[in-house]
């Protein structure tokens, strides 16, 4: 097989946007008194709640996402953490998606904060790219919130127009292309590449390559073997310059979950909790007409410990019930009683199928008129109005978040 | 300081024809008058089928979160805050 070894030479046409430090951003659009302060979204305002992320004013005292909260107040004394508010995020996710989607109907969302447009063969890249990247950020500031800023990354392919945005923050617009890719890469660090951590570094390294520069002008052979896998090619395609990123993967599973307040040891105890994640995962998917044959439980434990165990179902189920007391019978396999962390549910085996098995000792179809009607309840006066008896007194567990990185989620706020 | 509220609150509200945008000017929360000086955010959720309208704004010294239930037409004030630390 040929290959050409140089950069793509075409045009950069690949836009990236990110939206700095998102959360904290939003909450200082939305509240005029706390910006040019020192702001940080946390999952819990408490002293061990973790944080999500921190205003530029936070970050320069040092504060990042992942840490506690106490440990952000150590490095900023008059950090001001708020709690997320994920109706304003994805809000103003769908206010950045309708600038958007006015430049171009090739855009993908990669997560709550960051799109890529491509912009190839539509009549305004006649503007120049760096043109309609000021554009876009003026339109932002004009149309979403005078306070919120956007770093613009061009290049000839996805990875590096992330590469290119992450650059310059914030407010950065900067373009990676065939003229001065071999400067960007001299001042970077392997880590610095999106993908590229300590363990993906270690193995570069093993094979020589120290810099971006000698990761680029590697071949082929040497790149699949330090990864040990075809993922040697796609690295090499990537930093040429050309496209092997823009896949998109199907919907597989659907599944929720839930870092614990306090660490609950007991089935008994984390069984509402258990009760109202299954309810929220079968509201969603059965929203989307799905049915699965499947239910996956796991546990991450305060010891840092991992357990999960998956469990294939003779039948297609669509009841949050049948979820949840698959789920249960998964929990009680468990090495529990044992602190847990966090606790997460998942459904996999989705299927679309109409016709279900009947079965000798319940009425489905009366099961199916049922659910159906409960969802129509909580669709008219809002979640879990009518849920079941399992869950009471879970009013203030697992509240409304957003998923990280979670580009599957935002098709179910586009389709509302 | 981040206080939460949750009562009911007298707004007024403009609309403006050319912007095409709505948002409050006035607030009268416990006797007091607070003028608007600058609109943060104006967002909505949804619960259930009812829509809610958030406008974030602020006073010369005071942030208010206010939410119209698009339903009802009732104002209430959910949170206030003076941009300080907890």
């Amino acid at each position: 097989m040929d290959f050409q070894t140089n950069f793509n030479p075409e045009k950069p046409y690949v836009m990236h946007i990110d939206l700095n430090s998102c959360f904290a951003m939003v909450e200082q659009q939305a509240n005029p008194l706390l910006r040019n302060k020192p702001v940080a979204v946390a999952a819990y305002a408490t002293s061990s709640g973790c944080i999500l992320a921190a205003s530029y004013e936070a970050k320069r005292l040092g504060v990042k996402t992942g840490m506690r909260v106490k440990e952000g107040r150590l490095l900023c004394p008059s950090l001001i953490v708020l709690p997320p508010d994920a109706p304003k995020y994805r809000d103003v996710h769908l206010k950045l998606r309708k600038v958007l989607s006015s430049y171009t109907n090739d855009f993908v969302p990669r997560s709550i904060d960051e799109f890529v447009l491509n912009l190839k063969d539509y009549p305004v890249s006649a503007k120049g790219m760096t043109n309609i990247g000021l554009e876009i950020k003026k339109r932002i500031k004009k149309e979403v919130g005078d306070y919120l800023t956007v770093s613009v990354g061009i290049s000839t392919n996805r990875f590096l127009a992330k590469t290119a945005c992450s650059l310059h923050k914030p407010d950065g617009l900067e373009e990676i292309n065939k003229d001065n890719f071999e400067s960007v890469f001299s001042k970077l660090n392997l880590v610095d590449l999106c993908g590229i951590k300590a363990r993906n570094a270690s193995r570069l390294m093993g094979m020589g390559i120290y810099s971006v520069s000698q990761f680029y002008d590697s071949p082929i052979w040497k790149l699949k073997a330090a990864f040990s896998s075809i993922a040697g090619y796609y690295w090499w395609v990537r930093l040429h310059g050309f496209e092997i990123d823009d896949v998109e993967w199907g919907r597989r599973s659907y599944g929720n979950s839930y870092s614990l307040p306090k660490p609950f040891k007991s089935p008994k105890d984390l069984s509402p909790i258990l009760a109202k994640l299954s309810e929220k995962t079968g509201f969603r998917l059965r929203k989307a007409g799905y049915k699965v044959q499947g239910v996956h439980l796991a546990l991450l434990f305060k010891d840092h410990t991992y357990w999960h165990k998956g469990l294939k179902l003779p039948h297609p189920i669509f009841d949050s019930r049948d979820i949840f007391k698959t789920a249960f019978r998964l929990m009680c396999k468990s090495p529990l009683p044992k602190p847990v962390a966090n606790i997460a549910v998942s459904c996999f085996n989705l299927t679309k199928k109409d016709t279900l098995q009947l079965n000798l000792f319940e009425n489905i179809e009366k099961k199916k008129e049922l659910v159906s009607a409960v969802d129509n309840i909580n669709k008219r006066w809002g979640h879990f109005v009518v849920a079941q008896g399992g869950m009471l007194e879970t009013s203030d567990y697992v509240p409304d978040r957003i998923a990280f990185g979670g580009v599957k989620e935002l098709e179910e706020i586009t389709t509302d | 300081m981040i206080q939460r509220i949750s009562e009911p609150v007298s707004v007024v509200s403009t609309f403006n024809s050319a912007t095409k945008k709505v948002y409050p000017t006035n607030i009268v929360w416990r006797q007091r008058i607070y003028k608007i000086t600058k609109i943060g955010l104006h967002h909505t959720y949804r619960q259930g089928r009812t829509l809610y309208h958030v406008f974030s704004v602020a006073s010369q010294n005071l942030f208010f979160r206010l939410v119209l239930n698009s339903e009802t037409l009732f104002w209430r004030l959910e949170e206030i805050s003076d941009g300080l630390s907890n």
